[in-house]
């Protein structure tokens, strides 16, 4: 494969998408500078490692792999010393009823092991199919089918679209 | 979908955006790329840094072989603490979003002029280039929504006795979080020449030597600690298929006080960002057999 090529594609490609990689590493960390970090960090490592994709068609799963795994590396390294986050307290400070229903259902989402939560993120927030999910997290698919279900029933939300999962 | 996960979905991604964002992201691809480019001009930079050592190695090699050249050279008077860092220039900018604090190093006292010109040429074209390049970025950043840029950069003195100078010259970048980069220089005092790797060995074997032993030694700092990691053979890192092989026949390093070679490595350039820059006490008896002398390195 031709690398300048698929050099550019990726510059074009962490451009592109950087609110939706940014969004998706904040949902892990929740502060600004981690995040920053992850990104950085994750289009890096892609630049170095893009002799690894083998096929263009998968620069999207390729990289989410990368910032998934980016993240959750973070994260474990981190948990030892996590204080409680300012957004949460920033949170119970300002609780109507209807904000705290949905601080509850916000923090059983934060609650779940890393890789159920990143699952609903994944289809429900970043909307991807299970095919890429799967390919992401690299699992088979009724796996993530599985886990999203049960993560589902944890949340306690009942789907419109049960029968589709 | 259902209304409660709805709302979720509004909040996230409602995620503030840092206006740093587009940039920082550009300039990972840059550091990526330049590491890549390092990494297959490698071979060439060996060639022109074994040459220029090459002169050395034959100049200390004729202290040790020659007792006439040995006798010669102690007639030499001592100029000891004489030699000395000092700020050469400092260049400052400030508007509020975009700082730079950009100080050059300046040798001085040094009898060997050429060296002492030498360095401090570099040093000085080092720090324009820095500020050049501040300059590009805040122009880029303003055309790409502007945020906070600033660069910090300076010098401090690892080691200063009567035979050594190690002199550390730092760059920090902050957008957003903050990343540094170290490079250092390290003079003979009394026999006034830049003392470099190739330099303290007898031949070109410590490469591998040294490089065993930092890998033995990421390991085990793995092992007594779980948050560290580098990215080595035997330690697991998904999405890294550059692991560290060896250090570069012109690592960067510094000699500490008690005489101990330390090897350093730049954000990035073997482990994750979290890590910063990272450095190896080299244990003396593991390169003992192979130091051209006990001089420096005890």
């Amino acid at each position: 494969m031709d690398k300048k090529n698929i050099e550019e594609q990726i510059t074009e490609y962490v451009l592109k998408y950087k609110e939706n990689h940014y969004r998706l590493a904040y949902s892990y960390v929740k502060n600004a500078d981690d995040a920053l970090d992850i990104v950085q960090e994750s289009v890096y490592k892609a630049i170095c490692s893009k002799d690894s994709i083998i096929d263009p068609g998968y620069l999207k799963t390729w990289f989410y792999r990368i910032l998934v795994n980016t993240s959750i590396d973070f994260i474990r390294r981190n948990r030892k010393t996590e204080a409680m986050d300012e957004e949460i307290i920033i949170n119970i400070d300002s609780g109507t009823a209807d904000n705290y229903e949905n601080f509850d259902l916000k923090k059983a989402l934060d609650n779940l092991p890393d890789n159920y939560r990143t699952i609903v993120v994944l289809r429900y927030f970043e909307d991807l199919k299970f095919e890429e999910i799967a390919e992401i997290l690299n699992e088979n698919l009724n796996t993530v089918k599985t886990r999203l279900y049960k993560s589902l029933k944890i949340l306690r939300i009942e789907m419109e679209d049960y029968e589709e999962v | 979908m259902n209304n409660n996960l709805e709302h979720l979905k509004k909040e996230y991604m409602e995620t503030p955006m840092p206006e740093e964002l587009d940039f920082m992201i550009r300039k990972s691809l840059k550091e990526g790329r330049n590491t890549m480019k390092k990494k297959t001009r490698g071979k060439n930079i060996g060639v022109i840094a074994a040459s220029a050592a090459a002169a050395i190695v034959v100049f200390t090699a004729g202290i040790n072989v020659s007792p006439v050249f040995a006798s010669t050279m102690s007639k030499i008077p001592v100029i000891g603490n004489v030699v000395k860092v000092l700020t050469f220039k400092e260049y400052v900018y400030n508007d509020g979003n975009h700082n730079a604090d950009i100080k050059v190093p300046s040798i001085e006292g040094l009898e060997n002029k050429d060296l002492q010109n030498s360095l401090n040429e570099k040093y000085l074209a080092e720090n324009k280039k820095l500020y050049e390049e501040f300059e590009a970025d805040m122009e880029e950043m303003k055309k790409n929504g502007d945020g906070h840029l600033g660069v910090d950069s300076g010098y401090e003195v690892k080691t200063d006795t009567d035979k050594i100078l190690s002199v550390g010259r730092y760059v920090v970048n902050m957008v957003g979080s903050s990343s540094t980069t170290m490079k250092y220089d390290t003079i003979d005092k009394e026999n006034e020449i830049l003392i470099t790797m190739p330099s303290l060995f007898k031949d070109e074997s410590y490469v591998d030597v040294i490089s065993e032993n930092i890998k033995e030694q990421m390991l085990q700092q793995k092992k007594e600690d779980e948050n560290k990691t580098y990215w080595v053979e035997g330690i697991e890192n998904e999405g890294i298929t550059e692991r560290f092989e060896k250090i570069s026949a012109e690592q960067n390093f510094y000699i500490t006080l008690e005489g101990k070679l330390v090897i350093s490595f730049d954000k990035y350039e073997v482990a994750p960002g979290y890590m910063g820059i990272v450095e190896f006490e080299i244990p003396t008896n593991v390169i003992s057999d192979i130091l051209v002398s006990g001089e420096y390195i005890k």
